[in-house]
C-alpha cells in the first residue's frame, strides 16, 4: 500500500512539481519514509532536517492530524497507508 | 461609455483593450448577469475590412460552445457601435501566472491538457484559432482554462482541413488577413509557426504550433524563440531548436512540446486530440509515480523571474544590498549619480553575506540565504538573473561535530594568488574552506578543534565567526574575528590558530583583559600595511601594529566607541571609518545624529562626517557589514540602515545622499567596480574632484572632461 506525502510549496519544486507525492512501500517509521522520499526527492532532505538529523525549528510534519513532535518525532510508527503533511510553523519576523 | 447603455448592457468598468477594441465589463439588464463587451472603436469601426472581421470573428467564435471556450453570447449594433458580448471570466491570463514564477508541472500539465481540449474542439469544428499565446488562455482561480479570442479564427472548408493533413500548397496565406490584424501580429510573433513566417497558410497545425510555445513558456518561464528583433525571432523560429527545458520538467512533457515544436508541420501532433492524450498520460504517470521518477530532482539553477535586472557593463559600480527580506541589486555609470535598481532577489529570504569574485577573470555574485527551509550558499555568473541551487547544503558541519549550520555571515574570496580558494565565516562559530572555487566546502578543523571553543560565548546576534581578514602579502596567514570569542590568528593556512587579543578590553566578565571572550564587531586591514589592523569592539576602537599581537585603544573623540561596521579607505592605509552607536540597550546613533566617523591618522584623531546625514530624530542602526566602499577615486562610501535606507557619498564621506529608503532592514552592503575601472576615474580625477564631488553641472562636466582627457 502506497503512503502519501503532501508536499509545501516551497519544496515542490524538488519533487517534480508535485503537491502529493506517493510511494508505494509499507515503512515501518517515519524515518523510513522519508529515506525512501529523500531517494526520490534528494534535494528534500538538507531543507527538512540539519545536518545532526533534527527536524529543522520552523518546520513540521504531521502523520494524519498527529504533530510527530508528541508521537516521537522521526521514530513515529506508520500506519499502512499513512498521510504525511509537511507544513511551515505559525512563525513570525 | 462608463455607465451607459449598450443594447441591454450597461457598462460597468473597463476590463482591457486589444488591437481591435475595448473590452468592458458590463450588466445584462434584462438577464441580470455580468458579462464582457468588446467594443470595437470608433475610430477602427469606420473601416469596413474592421467591421467584417469583427463581425467574422464574432460569427467564428459563436458556433463553438466549449467548457475551455469563452462563450460568445451575442453580436449587435447600437448607435453605430459594434460590439460582441461574452462570457465573463474572472481569472487571471496564463502569461501573467507564468510572470510571477515558475509554474508546478502539475499545473503546466492540468492548463495544458485543456488547452488542448479547447483547440481540438474548435478544430473539429474547422475553426483555426490562429492566435493562441499564454494572454489569450484566462486561468480561473478554480484552476478551469477558458481559452480567449478566436481573434483571428475564420472558417476553413472541411475540404481544405482534410487536405492539409497531407498538403500545405493548397492553402494559400490571405495577404488580406495580415493587414487586418496587424494589431495582434507583432505581439503574437513568438507564437507564429514557421510556415506561417514562411507566407504559407495557418492550419490548426499552426495552433498545434502554438500550444507547443505555450507549454515551454509555461513549464519554463522563457519563450523558446527568442531575440532582440523581430528578426532574430523570426530567424529563430525558423531555423533553431528550442532550448531544453529544466532538468526537473518530466522527460515526457519535454517530448511532447518538441513535436508541437517540429518545424515541419506534417512532423507535428495532426490533431489537438493527440496532444491532450499525450499530456493526458503524463499527468497520470506524474501522479502515480509519485517521486519515483528519476526527474524528481530539484532544479539547479534558480531563474529571477518578474525582476528588471540589471544591464552591467565595464566600468559601473554595483552595490550589492543584503536585506532581511531578499538582495537587490543597485547599478551606476562610474560618475554614481544615478542608481538602477533590480530586486527582490531571494524574496522573503535573510541575505547575511554578498561577495563579489573578480579573480581569475570571473565576475560572479555570492549571496548566502537563510529561510525555514536551511541556509545555502548561491553564485551567480550574469549578475542575478540566474543563481545556482544546490541539492544539498554545500556548506554544512560534519555529522561527528554534533552541531548543525545556522547562517553564513561571510563569504570571503581568497588571495588573488590563490583564486580557487575561498573562506566563509558562519555561526555557530566556526570557519570553512573551498579551494575549488567555491563548489565544494570543508570545515577548517584547526578553528573548530580549537580548546577555547567551548567557552566562546554567543552575543545578541549569536555565536559567529563574522569577518575574515587575509593578509595579503601571505597567504599563510589569516585572521579571523568571533562574537564572542574574540580574534584568531593563523601563520600555517588554517591548521593551528592562536588568540590575539592582548590589550582589547571586555566589559561584560570580571577579568578586563582575557585572552580571549572579546566581543570583536569588525576588524579591517590595508594591503599597503599588512601588518596593521584596525578593529571596532564591542565597546573600543583598537589598532595593532605588529600582526595583532597587541592592540592599543584609538577612541580619541567619537560620541560612542561602540559600533558595528567599520571600514577600510581602499588606497589611503591611515583612513577608516566608523560609524558610531550608542552602547548599553539603546544601539542606535547617538543623540539622533547619523554620523559617519574617519580618521586620517590612523586612530590618532577622529572627524564627523554628517553633510546630507539626517542630524535630528534619525535613530539608526548600522550593523557590522552594512558600510562599504567602491575601489574608485574619489572613493565612495555607501552604508545601510536597520531601518532600510541606504546613504551614498561619491566624494569619500564629504556629501552624502540618500540613494533608496523603504527597504527591509539592511545587513550587508558591498560595492564591486565592474571589469576594470575606467582610467579616467582612476587617473583624471585631482583634487578639483575630491573637492567639489555633486557639485555644479558645469564643474561636473569640467570633471567629465576631465576624465575624457584621462581616459584617451
Amino acid at each position: 500500500m502506497a503512503i502519501t506525502f503532501h508536499i509545501p510549496g516551497p519544496l515542490r519544486v524538488y519533487c517534480g512539481g508535485l503537491q502529493r507525492v506517493e510511494i508505494n512501500s509499507s515503512p515501518a517509521t517515519l524515518r523510513e519514509a522519508f529515506e525512501a522520499l529523500y531517494r526520490e526527492c534528494p534535494a528534500v532532505r538538507d531543507r527538512l532536517v540539519t545536518e545532526t538529523g533534527q527536524l529543522r525549528e520552523h518546520i513540521n510534519i504531521f502523520v494524519g492530524t498527529e504533530n510527530i513532535r508528541f508521537t516521537g518525532e522521526f521514530t513515529t510508527p506508520l500506519p499502512a497507508g499513512a498521510e504525511i503533511s509537511i507544513l511551515p510553523a505559525v512563525s513570525g519576523g | 461609455m462608463l455607465g451607459e447603455l449598450l443594447g441591454p448592457y450597461r457598462i460597468v468598468s473597463k476590463v482591457g483593450e486589444g488591437g481591435m477594441g475595448v473590452v468592458y465589463r458590463a450588466r445584462d439588464e434584462v438577464l441580470e448577469r455580468d458579462i464582457a463587451i468588446k467594443v470595437l472603436s470608433s475610430r477602427t469601426v469606420a473601416e469596413k475590412s474592421a467591421r467584417e472581421f469583427l463581425l467574422d470573428e464574432a460569427r467564428a467564435a459563436s458556433a463553438l460552445s466549449h467548457p475551455n471556450i469563452c462563450t460568445i453570447h451575442q453580436v449587435g449594433e447600437a448607435r453605430g457601435e459594434l460590439y460582441i458580448v461574452m462570457e465573463l471570466i474572472e481569472g487571471e491570463p496564463l502569461s501573467q501566472l507564468i510572470a510571477k514564477g515558475s509554474l508546478p508541472v502539475e499545473s503546466v500539465l492540468r492548463y495544458g491538457v485543456q488547452v488542448a481540449r479547447a483547440l481540438a474542439h474548435s478544430h473539429g469544428r474547422n475553426i483555426v484559432h490562429r492566435d493562441l499565446k499564454s494572454s489569450n488562455v484566462m486561468v480561473t482561480p478554480e484552476g478551469l482554462v477558458k481559452v480567449l479570442d478566436f481573434g483571428l479564427a475564420r472558417r476553413l472548408r472541411s475540404d481544405l482541413l482534410d487536405e492539409s493533413l497531407g498538403t500545405l500548397d493548397s492553402l494559400g496565406w490571405s495577404g488580406e488577413t495580415i493587414v487586418e490584424s496587424t494589431g495582434g501580429l507583432t505581439g503574437t510573433l513568438p507564437y507564429m509557426s514557421p510556415e506561417v513566417l514562411r507566407g504559407e497558410e495557418a492550419d490548426h497545425r499552426s495552433d498545434i504550433w502554438a500550444l507547443g510555445v505555450v507549454l515551454y513558456e509555461a513549464a519554463s518561464g522563457q519563450l523558446p524563440f527568442r531575440g532582440r528583433t523581430a528578426f532574430e525571432t523570426s530567424s529563430a523560429i525558423l531555423r533553431e531548436l528550442a532550448p531544453p527545458l529544466p532538468s526537473w520538467i518530466p522527460a515526457g512533457l519535454w517530448a511532447i512540446v518538441q513535436r508541437c515544436l517540429s518545424k515541419e508541420p506534417q512532423q507535428r501532433y495532426q490533431r489537438a486530440s493527440e496532444v491532450q492524450a499525450a499530456l493526458e498520460a503524463v499527468q497520470s504517470a506524474a501522479v502515480a509515480a509519485g517521486g519515483t521518477s528519476s526527474e524528481a530532482r530539484g532544479p539547479l539553477t534558480i531563474v529571477h523571474r518578474g525582476i528588471r535586472h540589471l544591464a552591467t557593463k565595464d566600468g559601473d559600480v554595483l552595490l550589492l544590498v543584503g536585506t532581511m527580506k531578499g538582495a537587490f541589486l543597485l547599478r551606476a555609470h562610474a560618475e554614481r549619480a544615478r542608481w538602477e535598481v533590480a530586486g527582490p532577489y531571494f524574496h522573503g529570504q535573510a541575505i547575511y553575506s554578498l561577495a563579489y569574485d573578480a579573480r581569475a577573470g570571473r565576475r560572479r555574485l555570492w549571496a548566502s540565504t537563510a529561510t525555514f527551509w536551511g541556509t545555502f550558499l548561491r553564485s551567480s555568473d550574469d549578475f542575478g538573473r540566474t543563481w545556482t541551487n544546490p541539492q544539498e547544503a554545500n556548506v554544512k558541519f560534519p555529522t561527528d561535530c554534533g552541531v548543525s549550520l545556522k547562517n553564513i555571515w561571510q563569504i570571503c574570496p581568497g588571495c588573488p594568488s590563490e583564486p580557487d580558494t575561498m573562506y566563509c565565516g558562519v555561526e555557530p562559530a566556526a570557519l570553512f574552506e573551498s579551494h575549488d572555487a567555491g563548489e565544494t566546502w570543508s570545515l577548517v578543523r584547526g578553528l573548530f578543534n580549537h580548546p577555547h571553543r567551548p567557552r566562546w560565548m554567543p552575543g545578541n546576534g549569536g555565536l559567529a565567526l563574522h569577518t575574515i581578514v587575509l593578509d595579503p602579502a601571505k597567504a599563510e596567514r589569516m585572521y579571523v574575528a568571533i562574537s564572542a570569542g574574540g580574534v584568531y590568528r593563523t601563520e600555517d593556512r588554517g591548521g593551528t590558530w592562536e588568540a590575539r587579543n592582548r590589550g582589547i578590553r571586555v566589559e561584560f566578565q570580571p577579568e578586563k583583559y582575557p585572552e580571549f571572550g572579546q566581543c570583536i564587531h569588525k576588524m579591517v586591514l590595508h594591503a599597503a600595511r599588512p601588518e596593521r589592523l584596525f578593529l571596532q569592539n564591542h565597546a573600543g576602537l583598537y589598532r595593532s601594529d605588529d600582526c595583532g599581537d597587541s592592540w592599543q585603544s584609538i577612541s580619541n573623540g567619537v560620541p560612542s566607541d561602540f559600533g558595528f561596521a567599520m571600514l577600510m579607505h581602499p588606497r589611503d592605509p591611515d583612513c577608516v571609518y566608523i560609524l558610531p552607536i550608542e552602547s548599553g540597550e539603546f544601539r542606535c546613533t547617538p543623540d539622533g545624529r547619523l554620523r559617519v566617523y574617519r580618521t586620517r591618522n590612523s586612530g590618532a584623531s577622529w572627524e564627523p562626517l554628517t553633510r546630507g546625514l539626517p542630524q535630528k530624530g534619525a535613530y539608526e542602526t548600522v550593523l557590522r557589514d552594512a558600510m562599504t566602499t567602491d575601489s574608485l577615486d574619489p572613493a565612495g562610501v555607501y552604508f545601510g540602515t536597520r531601518s532600510g535606507e541606504l546613504f551614498g557619498s561619491i566624494d569619500e564621506g564629504k556629501n552624502w545622499k540618500m540613494i533608496l529608503s523603504g527597504l527591509p532592514p539592511v545587513v550587508c552592503v558591498k560595492a564591486v567596480v565592474v571589469g576594470e575601472p575606467r582610467g579616467a576615474r582612476r587617473n583624471g580625477s585631482g583634487q578639483d574632484a575630491r573637492k567639489s564631488p555633486a557639485s555644479t553641472p558645469a564643474k561636473r562636466n569640467a570633471r567629465k572632461n576631465k576624465s575624457r582627457r584621462g581616459k584617451g
